[in-house]
């Protein structure tokens, strides 16, 4: 018997869609996305889609202000 | 010692404070970091040193310290100032969240504003609008009381600080007469706190001199209230020297008479005739030029005034007691070196050739360093290209006293000492080069030494000679130290060159006064305050150098990338979107382009690996740290002058000291972080491109950007210098016809996971680091504790591989091809090839050979 489980399809850049990847599966434990449809294309659970923006958001947020604190810069030896 | 050394620890920032104070031009407003602990690798090598006993580091944070804070006080900003809260008139609307303290919409404007054009905000910045009929005035106005901050082309940002109005001052303009004019010029009325800080500041500042005078030490000053108020503290009354006269007056000095080889004045009159009187020519010349400055003002009176001023002498060794004293009452004091009146100092039979013609820039801003006839302390800020090295060497021509010349690498100490040669008539034995290779002296009582900051600053043994040496620095007085790329020294390492050297006048030349770790507060009381910086897009525009279209290649990352990129740690990260195989491609198409335009491209990394892969993947020739004096010339040499070399990548040791005049093209593949002084260190390596006959833009600068990753959070920070300077930075999101390209790199999905396999395999065992042997202050020994593995090279071509010896040795016939040839072996194949065949074998086996074919035939 097929078994049907309802989803959402959601569309956005590759670069995205790697981000939403990387954080379901470091931060959600490949809860929230069941499949994977093409570069542009996932197909996500319903009730996950708020939980994957808010985090995606957060993600984002971080571009403004590097991660990584510059004092890294000088521990980079010699490059 | 000798006695007139300072001892090390004494001397610090907060004597020296006795020229003027405080802000430097402050970059503009990128978040920079404060964290004092954050350095670049140069100076990693200083403060690491080992033989820095424990006390001198403690003595010196202490200094750095107090630096630190007598920087504060005397900001603008700073509490001290009194201006009276902005009060209540302050009316918020819904814009008012965005701006929060910098709201000004409350000020009066005034009603016929439109036809002024400077705005001015409670902290001293000003903004100039150039699209004003008087904005030409207003911009020569401006460049004498503030410091330019941001000129972009139709509004301009100045900023009011301590030391220009210090400089102001000094070339005779009256606090009233500034506050009048910039009233005049204003759309709104003067905030108090202005008129308090420019009141305050030029009462202070400039009132007392510390002069050298016959080889003694005078504190001088118009006012005569003045002095006496400073002999009332005991400490200065201690250090007068008692048995002159209380207070000896004479003259003041003017820049009467005072002629600056090689400026058009120059032409046709002696130095030597002028000190006998014939000061006509010389006064009309000098009230020619500063004509222009005052005509604005018209009010000025005329130079031929002379003031008494009045002094009394003091002994050598109170000098810092007396102007840490002045300092305290608060009369900072400042130096001045009358170069003229000075007998006792030999003088250096040096002057400018005959064909040497000086830029009206340079002319400008050698003027703001002799401006009333005797020589300041400074630093001049000109654009890379421009000709700072000839400012040099017209300071020391005016100056004519002994000189001594600090350069960042042994190369361009070299490059120094042919420049005089060339610029000057010196004779080639008094002018004499210190470095590790070569250590000589000058015969002659005075003469021009040229060396590194390394071999004066570095306190462990020293070989004999150099020991010599180094005392014969420090026993002389020198009549100028010139400080070349002087941003690149960190203070605490300054104070120790100071504190062994003694020179009457510093000059600190430099293109890029910024610091990411903003130490360059404490170079204003080390070396001296900024006295000129050029307007890089006026000097474009007369020619003098080239200009640039600036150009920013936004490259998007593959999907495996991306995926791989997230996951990475932060050195990975650098690499992964360093190797973005759509970046690869933008290089290639760029590199087409340009050279089919017949340009010369020069291309940076600063990633080690992913500069080698580039290189040999793109089949261009490459320099590194790693790569030997004599193929570096050999490249270089190639590149220059070879037709079919028209591309060359460039690891980090490009950044300064090598000359590449021939440049036009530059691309940025990778670089370090959010430096603004990289990236305009850079841009200066095409600066000096010639100028071509083609239209608009003569050289190109593209920086490739990883889309959606850091690099493009840092580029934007890069670009802040720049864009001050006045270049766009245009955004390139594809390039037409990319797919086109024949060969293009990694076209199909299959070489780009091979690539993404291959770097991250190379990439685990470690990063090389890339050893800068003698660039800039690189030295392989005693670089310990300068980050973990630095000293050991970890990982560097060690790797494991299983299998039987059998295999290992060839025996299995495992065959090596090398797939991607390194260019650079292309350029060495032709010399070398010829050898080969000429002498195969040894003649010894030769012989052998003829020998058994002898015993063969004979059988």
């Amino acid at each position: 018997m097929p078994r049907a489980i309802r989803g959402v399809l959601i569309e956005c850049e590759p670069a995205i869609k790697s981000i939403l990847i990387h954080i379901d599966s470091t931060q959600l434990n490949n809860d929230a996305i069941i499949e994977d449809l093409d570069e542009t294309h996932l197909m996500v659970k319903e009730q996950m889609v708020k939980t994957l923006q808010a985090r995606l958001d957060e993600k984002l947020k971080e571009t403004y202000r590097v991660e990584v604190p510059l004092d890294d810069s000088d521990e980079d030896k010699g490059m | 010692m000798p006695p007139k050394r300072k001892a090390p620890g004494t001397q610090g920032a907060a004597a020296k404070a006795g020229r003027t104070s405080a802000l430097s031009t402050p970059g503009p407003g990128t978040p920079r970091s404060l964290d004092s602990s954050m350095m670049s690798e140069e100076d990693e090598d200083f403060l690491n040193d080992e033989d820095v006993d424990e006390a001198q580091k403690q003595r010196e944070d202490m200094l750095a310290k107090e630096a630190d804070q007598f920087v504060n006080k005397w900001a603008l900003t700073s509490k001290n100032v009194d201006g009276g809260e902005e009060a209540g008139q302050r009316t918020y609307d819904a814009a008012s969240q965005y701006f929060k303290k910098r709201d000004y919409s409350h000020y009066q404007l005034k009603p016929d504003h439109q036809n002024r054009p400077l705005w001015i905000e409670p902290d001293g910045t000003i903004v100039l609008e150039r699209f004003s009929p008087l904005s030409e005035q207003a911009t020569d106005f401006l460049i004498t009381i503030a410091e330019p901050k941001s000129r972009p082309s139709l509004l301009h940002e100045y900023r009011i600080t301590t030391h220009s109005l210090y400089a102001a001052v000094s070339i005779g303009l009256r606090p009233q007469d500034i506050i009048n004019t910039l009233d005049r010029f204003l759309k709104t009325p003067l905030p108090p706190r202005i008129l308090n800080f420019i009141s305050s500041c030029t009462q202070s500042y400039g009132k007392v001199k510390l002069v050298l005078k016959n080889n003694k030490y005078f504190v001088e000053s118009v006012d005569t209230q003045l002095l006496q108020k400073l002999l009332a503290d005991p400490q200065i009354r201690a250090a007068r020297i008692s048995g002159t006269t209380d207070i000896s007056t004479s003259y003041a000095p003017t820049m009467a008479g005072l002629v600056i080889p090689g400026t058009k004045n120059a032409a046709g009159v002696h130095q030597a005739d002028l000190k006998q009187g014939n000061n006509q020519n010389g006064e009309q010349g000098q009230a020619g030029a500063e004509a222009d400055v005052f005509a604005a003002l018209n009010e000025e009176d005329d130079d031929d005034e002379k003031e008494a001023v009045h002094s009394f002498e003091i002994s050598d060794a109170s000098v810092e007691t007396v102007q840490k004293q002045c300092l305290e009452i608060g009369f900072p004091i400042l130096e001045e070196y009358d170069f003229r009146n000075d007998n006792v100092n030999p003088n250096l039979e040096i002057d400018l050739r005959p064909n040497t013609l000086i830029r009206p820039y340079q002319e400008k801003s050698l003027s703001k360093m002799f401006g009333n006839g005797r020589a300041k302390s400074g630093i001049i800020v000109l654009p890379c290209g421009a000709g700072k090295t000839l400012v040099g060497i017209t300071a020391a021509c005016t100056i004519r006293k002994g000189v001594i010349v600090l350069c960042t690498s042994s190369m361009s100490v070299v490059q120094w000492r042919q420049e005089f040669l060339k610029w000057s008539n010196i004779n080639p034995e008094d002018i004499a080069v210190f470095t590790a290779d070569s250590k000589n002296k000058f015969s002659g009582s005075t003469g021009i030494i040229v060396t590194t900051y390394s071999m004066v600053t570095n306190s462990r043994e020293r070989s004999h000679d150099s020991k010599k040496m180094m005392d014969f620095l420090r026993g002389r007085e020198w009549g100028l130290m010139l400080l070349d790329e002087v941003h690149v020294v960190p203070a605490d390492v300054f104070r120790r060159v100071i504190s062994s050297i003694k020179s009457h006048s510093k000059l600190g030349l430099t293109a890029t006064l910024l610091r990411e770790d903003d130490k360059i507060s404490h170079l204003n009381f080390l070396i001296g305050p900024k006295l000129y910086e050029a307007n890089w897009m006026e000097l474009s525009q007369q020619g003098h150098i080239a200009k640039v279209q600036c150009a920013e290649v936004w490259c998007s990352m593959p999907p495996e990338f991306y995926d791989e990129y997230l996951r990475a740690n932060s050195h990975m990260k650098r690499t992964l979107y360093a190797m973005n195989p759509r970046k690869f491609q933008a290089c290639q198409y760029l590199i087409n382009y340009h050279e089919a335009r017949g340009d010369k491209i020069i291309v940076f990394s600063d990633e080690l690996y992913s500069l080698k892969q580039y290189a040999l993947k793109l089949k261009k020739v490459f320099i590194y740290g790693g790569t030997g004096q004599a193929e570096r010339m050999q490249v270089l040499e190639n590149f220059q002058h070879n037709p079919d070399v028209n591309t060359l990548f460039l690891s980090k040791i490009g950044d300064t000291s090598l000359d590449l005049p021939e440049a036009t093209c530059l691309i940025q593949i990778s670089s370090h972080f959010g430096s603004r002084r990289q990236e305009a260190q850079r841009l200066g390596r095409i600066l000096r491109a010639k100028r071509r006959n083609d239209e608009g833009f003569n050289a190109f600068f593209y920086s490739l950007v990883s889309k959606d990753t850091q690099e493009m959070y840092y580029s934007s920070k890069r670009q802040a210098f720049l864009v001050d300077q006045g270049y766009a930075f245009k955004v390139i999101t594809q390039l037409a016809n990319i797919n086109d390209t024949p060969d293009l790199a990694f076209a199909t999905p299959q070489e780009r996971r091979e690539l993404l396999q291959r770097t991250l395999v190379d990439n685990e065992k470690g990063f090389e680091q890339d050893a800068e042997t003698d660039d800039l202050f690189g030295k392989p020994s005693g670089r310990r504790g300068a980050g973990g593995a630095r000293g050991r090279k970890a990982g560097n071509g060690v790797r494991r591989t299983a299998g039987t010896l059998g295999e290992l040795s060839g025996g299995q016939d495992m065959a090596y091809i090398e797939q991607n040839k390194a260019a650079n072996k292309g350029l060495k194949g032709k010399g070398a090839g010829k050898k080969a065949d000429a002498g195969g074998q040894n003649s010894f086996f030769k012989k052998i050979q003829r020998e058994k074919e002898k015993i063969k035939g004979a059988r």
